[in-house]
C-alpha cells in the first residue's frame, strides 16, 4: 500500500511537516525528554490516586495508561538519541521561526486581554497586528480587511449562533439591542 | 413505516434541508482551502451549535462533513495541495490532468464519483448498521475496552507508521480524559489539587488546539506560497465517462467502506488503498498512472465518500470513533445529549434515520455544489494565507470560550495547539490523542465493569477474553495489529516472501 507523503502535502492532518525519517529533527530530542519527564511525573501522580489498592480502582486506569507512555516516551527518546541529527534543518527556520514565536506570543497575549479588554478590541488588534505581519501590505489594505473580517465574525458569531464573548470595555449589549431595533425599524 | 418518516425528516423541513446545504457549502470549501480542515471546521463548530437543538445541529455537522471530505480533492487537482487527507491520492493524477487544461474533467469526474461512492457508503450504513447493532448488544464490558484499544492502535499505526509514538498518543488521550474527578467514587485524578482541574480538561478545548491551533501556526512556515491558477473548461463529465469507470467506482467504494467502517480507518487509507487497488486491476489505463490516468481519480475519490457512511456504522452502532472527524462527531453528539453505540438504535432510531437521511441530502447538496460555481470557488481558495491564518486563530479562540464561558478553556485549548505543533513537527500523530480523550471513559468505565464481574481476578478476566469467541476474536486484533508494526513481523515476513 502506498504511503501518505509528506511532500504532497501543506501541512494538513497528521503528515509530519518535513523531516526525514532516518534522521533527528533538531529539538527532536529535548521534546523526546521532555515527554519522558512529563509520563513519569504522571505516573507518579497516577500511582498516588489509589496505589494498587484495586485492579478496579479510579487509578488503575489512569496508572496503566502513563505506565505505557513511560515506556513508550522512553522507546522513542533512545530511538531518537541513536538517530543522527539532520544537518540540513536548524531550530530556529524549520521547527520554530521567529513568525510562530510571534504568533505564540500573540496568542497568549490575546488570552490575557480577553477578559478585561474584551473580545471586540482584542480581536481587533490581534488581526491588524497579525495581518499587517503576514500581508506586509498597506494600513490602508490591513485596516480594511482586518475589521471587515472582525465585522463578519461578530455578526455571525454574536447574532446567529449567540455567542458571549467578555464584552470589556465595549457597550455590547447596547450595541447588540441597537442592531435589533434597526433592524425591526427597517421592518416595520 | 416511523423510519421511512424519521428519514425524510430532514427533506420535509426547509430550515434543516437548508443547513444541510450550507453545510455542504461551506464543507467544500473548508475542505477545499489547504490550512483549513474538516476536522477543524467540525470541532471549531461544536462549540458554536452546543446551544442548538440537536436536529439542527447535526445537520449542519453532517453537511459540513460530506463537503469537506470531497472539497479536498479541488485543491489536489488544481493546486497540487490536498485540502484533505482523503484526497492525497487524488492529488497524483489530478493534478497532471489539470496541468494539461483538463482540470474540469478532473473536477466533474471527482464530483460525481464521489456521489456513487457516498450514496454506496450510505447505503451499507443504512442496511448493516441495524444488524450491527443488534449484534453489539452482545457485547460484553471487555469487547468494548478491547474495541477501544484496537481503534486507538489503528489510528496510531496506519496515520503515521510509528506505532510507537501512536500508542504513546493514544495513552497521552486516555490520560487526558480522565483528568477530574472520577464520577465514581470522586476521586481527584491528575488534578494536581488545583480547582480548576476538578472539572477535567473539555475535550473541545483539547480538540480545537490540535487541529485548529497547531494546524494555523503550521501554515505559517507557508505563508509566502503562491496559489497556482488553473483555467477551467467543461465539468459535467459525459455518461460515457460515468460509464466506463463505474464498474471500478463500484469496487472502490466496496473497499472505501470497508476501510471506512473499520475503527480507527477513515477516508485516507480507504483513497490509497482504492488507489493501489485500481493501479493493480487497471491493466490498460489510457494515460498512465501518475500522469493523470482517470481512474486515479475514479478510485480514491469513490473510496473516501464511501468511506464516510462506513465510519458512521462503528460510531452508531458501537460507539466506537472511526477516524479523528467521527471521533468529534461523537463528541457532538455527546454534547446534545445523545449516547452512541447499540442503544442508540433502541433508544432513539429516530435519530439514526435522521442521520442517514442527513447524509443523502448532503451527497445530492455535494453534486450540485460539486458541478457548479467554480468560478467562485476559485476566488475563495486564493484568499491569502496571511488573512486566513489569524481568522483561523480567532475562531479557534472563539470557539473554546463559547463551550462553557471559560477563559480557562481558551488558555487549555492554547497550550494544547503549542503541544500539537510540536508532535507534528516531530511525528507524533494527533488523531489517536483525540480518539483517546473521546474513548477514555468508555473504556475506563468498561474495564472496571468487566473486573468487578470477574471480581477483581486477572486470571478470571484472561479465561473469560479466551473463553468468548467475540472477545477472543477482538484480543486477537489487538495483538495483531501490535505485532505487525514491530521490527520481528517485518524479518518474519521478508523471510517467508524470499523463501516462496
Amino acid at each position: 500500500m502506498q504511503k501518505i507523503d509528506p511532500d504532497h502535502h501543506d501541512g494538513t492532518s497528521d503528515a509530519t511537516p518535513g523531516g526525514e525519517a532516518d534522521k533527528r529533527r533538531p529539538g527532536e530530542l529535548a521534546f523526546a525528554l521532555f515527554l519522558l519527564g512529563a509520563s513519569a511525573i504522571l505516573l507518579w501522580n497516577a500511582y498516588g490516586i489509589a496505589g494498587f489498592e484495586a485492579l478496579s480502582s479510579p487509578g488503575a486506569i489512569p496508572m496503566a495508561t502513563t505506565a505505557v507512555m513511560v515506556v513508550t516516551a522512553a522507546m522513542v527518546a533512545l530511538k531518537t538519541l541513536r538517530m543522527p541529527l539532520d544537518s540540513t534543518e536548524t531550530l530556529r527556520r524549520d521547527i520554530l521561526p521567529l513568525t510562530v514565536i510571534v504568533f505564540a506570543v500573540l496568542l497568549v497575549a490575546y488570552g490575557l486581554f480577553l477578559r478585561t479588554l474584551g473580545f471586540l478590541p482584542v480581536s481587533a488588534i490581534f488581526l491588524i497586528v497579525a495581518v499587517k505581519y503576514l500581508g506586509r501590505r498597506s494600513w490602508g489594505w490591513t485596516l480594511g480587511v482586518s475589521l471587515a473580517a472582525l465585522a463578519i465574525t461578530w455578526l455571525i458569531f454574536r447574532i446567529v449562533f449567540s455567542v458571549l464573548m467578555p464584552a470589556g470595555i465595549v457597550p455590547e449589549a447596547e450595541m447588540v439591542q441597537a442592531l435589533r431595533s434597526l433592524f425591526q425599524g427597517g421592518a416595520q | 413505516m416511523t423510519a421511512l418518516m424519521d428519514f425524510l425528516t430532514v427533506l420535509t423541513q426547509p430550515q434543516l434541508l437548508l443547513l444541510v446545504g450550507l453545510g455542504t457549502f461551506a464543507g467544500v470549501y473548508v475542505g477545499a482551502i489547504p490550512g483549513l480542515s474538516v476536522t477543524m471546521a467540525v470541532s471549531i463548530l461544536i462549540s458554536f451549535t452546543f446551544s442548538w437543538d440537536v436536529h439542527p445541529a447535526i445537520a449542519l455537522m453532517i453537511g459540513i462533513y460530506m463537503g469537506g471530505v470531497y472539497g479536498g480533492s479541488r485543491t489536489a487537482i488544481l493546486l497540487n495541495i490536498p485540502g484533505a487527507p482523503s484526497a492525497i491520492a487524488t492529488a497524483l493524477d489530478g493534478y497532471p490532468m489539470a496541468q494539461r487544461g483538463e482540470a474540469g474533467t478532473a473536477i466533474g469526474v471527482t464530483t460525481v464519483m464521489s456521489f456513487i461512492g457516498g450514496f454506496i457508503g450510505i447505503g451499507v450504513l443504512a442496511l448493516a448498521a441495524p444488524f450491527v447493532s443488534d449484534f453489539a448488544l452482545k457485547f460484553q464490558p471487555r469487547d468494548y475496552m478491547l474495541l477501544a484499544i484496537l481503534g486507538i492502535l489503528l489510528v496510531g499505526s496506519l496515520s503515521q507508521g510509528s506505532l510507537v509514538k501512536g500508542i504513546f498518543a493514544g495513552a497521552l488521550g486516555i490520560a487526558i480524559g480522565a483528568v477530574g474527578r472520577d464520577p465514581l467514587t470522586f476521586a481527584e485524578r491528575f488534578t494536581f489539587d488545583l480547582r480548576l482541574m476538578e472539572g477535567g480538561i473539555s475535550f473541545i478545548a483539547v480538540m480545537i488546539g490540535m487541529f485548529g491551533v497547531s494546524e494555523a501556526l503550521l501554515q505559517l512556515h507557508h505563508v509566502d506560497k503562491d496559489a497556482v491558477r488553473q483555467k477551467i473548461t467543461r465539468i459535467v463529465p459525459s455518461l460515457a465517462t460515468v460509464k466506463k469507470h463505474l464498474p471500478l467506482s463500484l469496487q472502490t467504494s466496496s473497499i472505501g467502506v470497508v476501510i471506512g467502517a473499520l475503527p480507527g480507518t477513515g477516508g485516507d487509507i480507504a483513497a490509497l488503498m482504492a488507489y493501489d487497488h485500481a493501479k493493480r486491476v487497471t491493466k490498460n489505463p489510457e494515460v498512465p498512472f501518475g500522469k493523470g490516468a482517470m481512474e486515479g481519480l475514479v478510485a480514491p475519490e469513490t473510496a473516501n465518500n464511501a468511506a464516510v457512511g462506513g465510519a458512521f456504522i462503528p460510531m452508531m452502532t458501537l460507539g466506537i470513533p472511526g477516524d479523528a472527524v467521527t471521533a468529534i462527531m461523537i463528541g457532538a453528539l455527546f454534547i446534545h445529549g445523545l449516547n452512541p453505540g447499540p442503544m442508540l438504535m433502541i433508544d432513539q432510531p429516530d435519530m439514526f434515520w435522521f442521520i442517514v437521511g442527513c447524509l443523502v441530502a448532503a451527497n445530492f447538496f455535494m453534486l450540485l455544489f460539486g458541478l457548479t460555481g467554480i468560478r467562485l470557488f476559485t476566488k475563495i481558495v486564493e484568499m491569502p494565507r496571511s488573512v486566513l491564518i489569524p481568522l483561523i486563530m480567532l475562531l479557534s479562540i472563539v470557539g473554546a470560550f463559547a463551550v462553557n464561558n471559560s477563559i480557562s478553556d481558551v488558555y487549555w485549548m492554547l497550550g494544547f495547539g503549542i503541544f500539537g505543533y510540536f508532535m507534528r513537527h516531530y511525528g507524533y500523530p494527533l488523531g489517536p490523542v483525540i480518539l483517546g480523550v473521546i474513548l477514555s471513559r468508555l473504556l475506563d468505565d468498561n474495564w472496571r465493569r468487566a473486573i468487578i464481574s470477574e471480581r477483581e481476578d486477572l486470571g478470571r478476566f484472561f479465561e473469560g477474553v479466551v473463553t468468548s469467541p467475540l472477545s477472543l476474536v477482538l484480543f486477537v486484533a489487538v495483538i495483531l495489529v501490535f505485532v505487525s508494526q514491530t521490527p520481528v513481523w517485518r524479518w518474519g515476513k521478508s523471510k517467508l516472501f524470499k523463501e516462496s
